[in-house]
């Protein structure tokens, strides 16, 4: 192997030895160099973000109601000392209806945080006997960060549920020191795991993986071309070397000359996001292989065509024709895989009685239609929403949900979510109108009234439905709604409020607040009801509480702290024994109900993260995990076990049906009862394909499988950046139920080896044939 | 095993170029070409261009892969690896890689000749010695003029002390000294019992250093042997004439050879005088008693006979001829030397 060892050493020196080498590896200096100063910080603020405005919406027509003497006397003082610009913005916007964005409304409450004139005993009387506010009213002295506090503190008791509790800690993106905007809405550990799985990725993807790729074709476009010199060639080839040898370590030879600036590069940015961000993910560095590896497959390609035109113009025109033609393929194959398994994918199954019903992704309701064999939407085709509950009560024969907004990673909260209500389509009759804001196309929906602000979840609670948020539990008041109803029908349509009314609805009456005022419970938030409703459970950052029914009411018992994390999103279940806690992307833990102690750590799950947990009458809970894998933990046996089922593995959604049976949806859009004892399926849905469906099973599927796939390499690379603790990245419980593809990440790797192999032996074949 | 006398055997090699997809066009490089090299010889390919010179040697080589035939290098099949392990090879037209220096290229080339480094450290100062570029040769080969190319490629072939040397064009680009120093090499290289398979264009330097020449034109062998074999074997090799110079006026040469069969007087020196003055004729020396009478006349009149010169063909003659031959017959001349 000598000689073939000073080929390679003979390109190594041809690259140490070329001017190109030293210009890229200056670049990539410059770049780091330019990199360097860039980092984060975090200190002491009580200034108001974004994503601190969970109902910018309310917020403004309370200003705008302030402003006509109505309203608080707190949000009258808050809105005497605005700023004159921001007052008559505002009231442009009663009079044309302008839009006033968060970020106005934020920079706005933030000049207040200075001003010492704010605090009014007369507009804020409970204030001082507030144990964090006491001290900073009762100080004459106050510290610029002290006054800040108290006006924080003023300004969310001025809009009770609509501003976000300030943490006193903030985050600011540096630049050698100096600030660059304000701060973001992310503590310091959510902003490393934003920055480790999205910015990262999205650096590596288009900064490496494409603009670095295109210069490192352009450059090795030469090396085949040039062995093919008839000076050189021949001498080369009068040696005792072998043709396809000499090729392939020539080829090996551009890819060293890549390595170099890859290895360079990487390791710079390795020790840039350890050194000035704290991030040490060797995940970086495994990028290297695999970039040269992505690398390889573009250099095949253009070694191949240098072999036959050795022309090194051709090779990048070819190569590049061959990109755009991978990612035109890629690009249509996610597209179909958007449109037919993201976006439809199941979110949440139920049975009420006989009649299946789905959520989707995109936020549609759908039921099974037997006859047809297919689901079909109802209740609207409502898109990029967020389908809450959905809740059947059996005394009002109806299904109730919500459809928020949805903003992933808890981006400016849920906003102006309406309860809905509908029947079930044996059930429906279009006379049928409780409540008559709206008639669904279909006859068979209307809408209620509005959820309380900033709503996480709809459950049922006994024989009526409870919501989730983070001002408290509310039980719904179906005649408290009904009563609002006809006043607003008395009113013309038109509210007492005018236009805030329209959007304020009546909590108090519609929704019975079942905790106590000062609820005190920060996100991430997740519930879960024991099947016999004996007991309320919820997750809060880390803490478990368990609640009592009293009456109408909600009494705390008793809590437990799970020594997490800060902010770490988990998923609550629980039977009447026994709680599970699936922390995202921990080992679950098994807590004892009436003792609240934990009872040990489900270790044979391993760390994973849960998206839904479901109890049912006997005890049993049914797990199921962001990577579509089903868990059973039975009491009796006390441990957690993997059924054996059809979906396993592929599932989106289980639930209990009223009979003990697990339905299970899985494989996009299919579905089983099943019967856990007996493990075998009571029930199969499986929908007819669609046009499209067959077109990408038959057409697209087929032909991208056999189709190299360059950009697939990305997905490696995401994983092996993915750190273990930001499995799935979340702010909050909602987004653990994203939609997930399950894909295997080295896929891409054995299918473009194959690639590679095929068009390096077709280039050794060519060559041993041709006459040179 | 017992290595044969034979360097380099080629039994009927055919070799065909095909071009063009649609309209193929076909082209006979090489047209059933038989030759052999005895180990030990200076061997000189000759043939104008197109001849079909390099595509022999690339065979050889197994650089190209021929139709028909068969060729074996120092008992091996040609093209094989361990044929190629014991030949070193001169290309034309020689272009090193830029990054070189010429003693990183010569490590390079003795690398890939399966050479360790301390071997080639071992040869690198006799050989820069040998080619004349000791004390450049940490230069970089792109400030190389093509005589020192040409002199480093010479090196890299005889780094691994080959048995068979093939040099294509070895002193292309060399000035005459460099000629000169290249014949002293190949002289030493014979000394030494190598067999040196040499292509060239410049006859006179094939006339000095091979023992044998093969003429090839238009894909065929048009001839081979001995230079002297060659000569001889051509129709007009020897002409029955004799060229006399003798020192006097036309009219005394004309009055004094007037009874003899001569021929083409011509002045050679004007002089002012007779005894500066030089005159030349041809002599018919069909019967030897005529040139013997002439001689005599001349001496009866006292002329200086200034210089005598039997004709003989030169091997740049019988390449042309037979070229020319070639060329107006295109393939279907009969092999004249056969």
């Amino acid at each position: 192997m000598k000689p073939y060892y000073a080929v390679l050493y003979d390109s190594f020196q041809e690259s140490v030895r070329s001017k190109v080498l030293w210009i890229l590896l200056a670049a990539w200096t410059l770049i780091l160099a330019a990199l360097f100063p860039l980092s984060f910080s975090r200190g002491e603020s009580y200034a108001f973000t974004f994503a601190d405005i969970e109902n910018p919406r309310l917020v403004l027509d309370n200003l705008a109601n302030a402003s006509a003497g109505k309203g608080t006397r707190a949000q009258r003082a808050v809105f005497a000392k605005l700023d004159e610009e921001f007052k008559s913005i505002l009231v442009q916007r009663q009079a044309n209806k302008r839009r006033i964005f968060t970020g106005l409304l934020t920079d706005s409450f933030n000049k207040l945080l200075t001003n010492k004139e704010l605090y009014d005993k007369e507009a804020w009387p409970n204030a001082d006997r507030r144990k964090d506010m006491k001290p900073l009213i009762e100080n004459e002295n106050r510290t610029a960060a002290e006054l800040e506090q108290l006006n924080r503190g003023l300004i969310n008791l001025a809009f009770p549920g609509s501003i976000r509790a300030a943490t006193g800690q903030a985050t600011w993106i540096t630049y050698a020191g100096i600030k660059l905007g304000g701060a973001i809405p992310l503590s310091e550990r959510l902003l490393k795991g934003v920055i480790e799985s999205a910015f990262i990725p999205l650096v590596m993807r288009f900064g490496l993986g494409i603009g670095a790729m295109i210069v490192a074709i352009i450059i090795t476009s030469s090396m085949i071309p040039d062995m093919f010199q008839t000076g050189s060639l021949h001498l080369l080839l009068s040696k005792p070397l072998s043709r396809n040898l000499l090729f392939l370590t020539k080829f090996l030879g551009g890819c060293i000359f890549v390595a170099v600036n890859i290895i360079y590069l990487l390791v710079g940015l390795y020790l840039y996001a350890g050194i000035r961000l704290d991030i040490w993910n060797t995940g970086i560095l495994w990028c290297i292989p695999i970039f040269i590896f992505t690398f390889m497959i573009f250099y095949s390609v253009s070694a191949l065509v240098g072999l036959i035109w050795k022309n090194p113009i051709i090779c990048v025109v070819i190569t590049a024709i061959f990109a755009g033609i991978c990612v035109c393929v890629g690009l249509i194959h996610f597209y179909f895989d958007l449109f037919l398994h993201v976006v439809p994918q199941t979110q949440r199954i139920y049975a009420v009685n006989d009649t299946v019903l789905l959520t989707t992704q995109q936020g549609r309701v759908q039921i099974w239609d037997d006859q047809s064999k297919a689901w079909k939407s109802a209740y609207g085709d409502v898109d990029g929403q967020k389908v809450m509950g959905l809740v059947w009560l059996e005394n009002e024969k109806a299904i109730y949900f919500a459809r928020p907004r949805f903003n992933p990673f808890g981006m400016g909260g849920n906003q102006n979510a309406k309860l809905e209500f509908a029947r079930t389509p044996e059930l429906a009759d279009p006379s049928d109108k409780t409540f008559s804001s709206k008639i669904w196309e279909d006859s068979r929906m209307d809408s209620g009234p509005e959820l309380p602000s900033d709503p996480i979840q709809i459950f049922r609670w006994k024989d009526s439905l409870a919501i989730l948020s983070e001002s408290g539990v509310f039980r719904f008041n179906p005649a408290g709604a009904a009563q609002a109803e006809e006043r607003k029908a008395a009113l013309g349509g038109l509210s007492w409020l005018g236009n805030i009314g329209a959007t304020s609805a009546l909590p108090g009456e519609a929704f019975v607040q079942m905790t106590d005022k000062n609820w005190k419970l920060p996100k991430p938030l997740d519930v879960a009801a024991s099947p016999s409703f004996q007991y309320l459970l919820t997750y809060s950052n880390g803490k478990v509480c368990r609640w009592k029914s009293d009456g109408d009411k909600l009494i705390q018992e008793t809590e437990i702290e799970l020594e997490l994390p800060g902010e770490t999103v988990a998923s609550i279940g629980t039977s009447d024994k026994n709680c599970i806690v699936c922390p995202n992307g921990m080992k679950p833990i098994l807590i004892d109900v009436e003792t609240m102690q934990i009872r040990r750590k489900l270790d044979e799950m391993g760390e994973l993260t849960v998206k839904q947990i479901v109890a049912d009458s006997s005890g049993c809970l049914v797990l199921l995990s962001t990577d579509g894998t089903i868990w059973k933990y039975e009491p009796g046996t006390d441990k957690a076990t993997q059924p054996s089922l059809v979906g396993q593995g592929n599932a989106h959604a289980v639930s209990f049906a009223s009979d003990g049976q697990l339905w299970v949806a899985h494989s996009f859009k299919k579905a089983d009862l099943w019967d856990l004892a007996a493990n075998t399926s009571k029930r199969s849905l499986r929908p007819s394909s669609s046009i499209a469906e067959l077109i990408f099973t038959y057409g697209i599927s087929p032909f991208y499988e056999v189709n190299p796939k360059p950009a697939a390499v990305y997905d490696t690379i995401s994983y092996v950046l993915e750190n273990p603790k930001n499995k799935t990245l979340a702010v909050n419980r909602a987004d653990l139920e994203a939609a997930t593809i399950k894909t295997d990440p080295w896929k891409p790797i054995w299918t473009n080896s194959l690639f590679i192999a095929a068009l390096l032996t077709l280039s050794c074949w060519y060559l041993s044939r041709q006459d040179l | 095993m017992q290595s044969s006398a034979t360097a380099i055997d080629v039994t009927d090699l055919s070799k065909t170029y095909r071009e063009g997809l649609v309209f193929r066009k076909v082209h006979n490089a090489l047209s059933h070409v038989s030759l052999s090299v005895k180990r030990g010889e200076v061997f000189g390919l000759l043939g104008p261009n197109g001849a079909g010179k390099t595509t022999l040697i690339k065979v050889l080589l197994g650089i190209l892969h021929p139709n028909q035939g068969s060729a074996t290098v120092l008992d091996l099949p040609a093209g094989s690896k361990s044929a190629r392990r014991k030949i070193g090879y001169l290309p034309e037209n020689l272009v090193f890689p830029r990054h070189h220096t010429g003693r990183s290229a010569l490590y390079f080339y003795g690398r890939l000749s399966e050479m360790t480094d301390s071997q080639i450290q071992a040869r690198e100062s006799e050989l820069w010695k040998i080619v004349g570029l000791k004390g450049r040769e940490q230069e970089p080969v792109r400030r190389y003029s093509k005589g020192m190319r040409q002199r480093l490629g010479l090196a890299q072939a005889m780094l691994h002390d080959p048995d068979l040397m093939v040099f294509d064009e070895p002193t292309d680009g060399l000035d005459p000294m460099g000629r000169q120093e290249i014949r002293n090499v190949l002289d030493q290289l014979k000394e030494r019992g190598k067999t040196v398979f040499l292509n060239s264009h410049i006859l006179q330097e094939v006339e000095l250093v091979c023992d044998r020449v093969a003429i090839m034109a238009t894909g065929k062998l048009r001839g081979i042997g001995t230079i002297d074999e060659l000569i001889e074997s051509h129709p007009h090799a020897s002409k029955s004439t004799v060229t006399v110079e003798a020192i006097g006026t036309m009219a005394q040469l004309q009055e004094a050879t007037r009874d003899c069969a001569v021929r083409d007087f011509s002045v050679v020196l004007d002089g002012v005088e007779d005894a500066t003055s030089v005159q030349r004729f041809v002599v018919d020396a069909t019967d030897q008693a005529n040139v013997d009478k002439v001689i005599d006349r001349l001496r009866e009149n006292s002329i200086s006979i200034y210089r005598m010169q039997r004709y003989r063909a030169s091997l740049e003659q019988v390449f042309m001829s037979i070229v020319g031959a070639a060329n107006s017959t295109h393939s279907n001349t009969p092999n004249l030397f056969k």
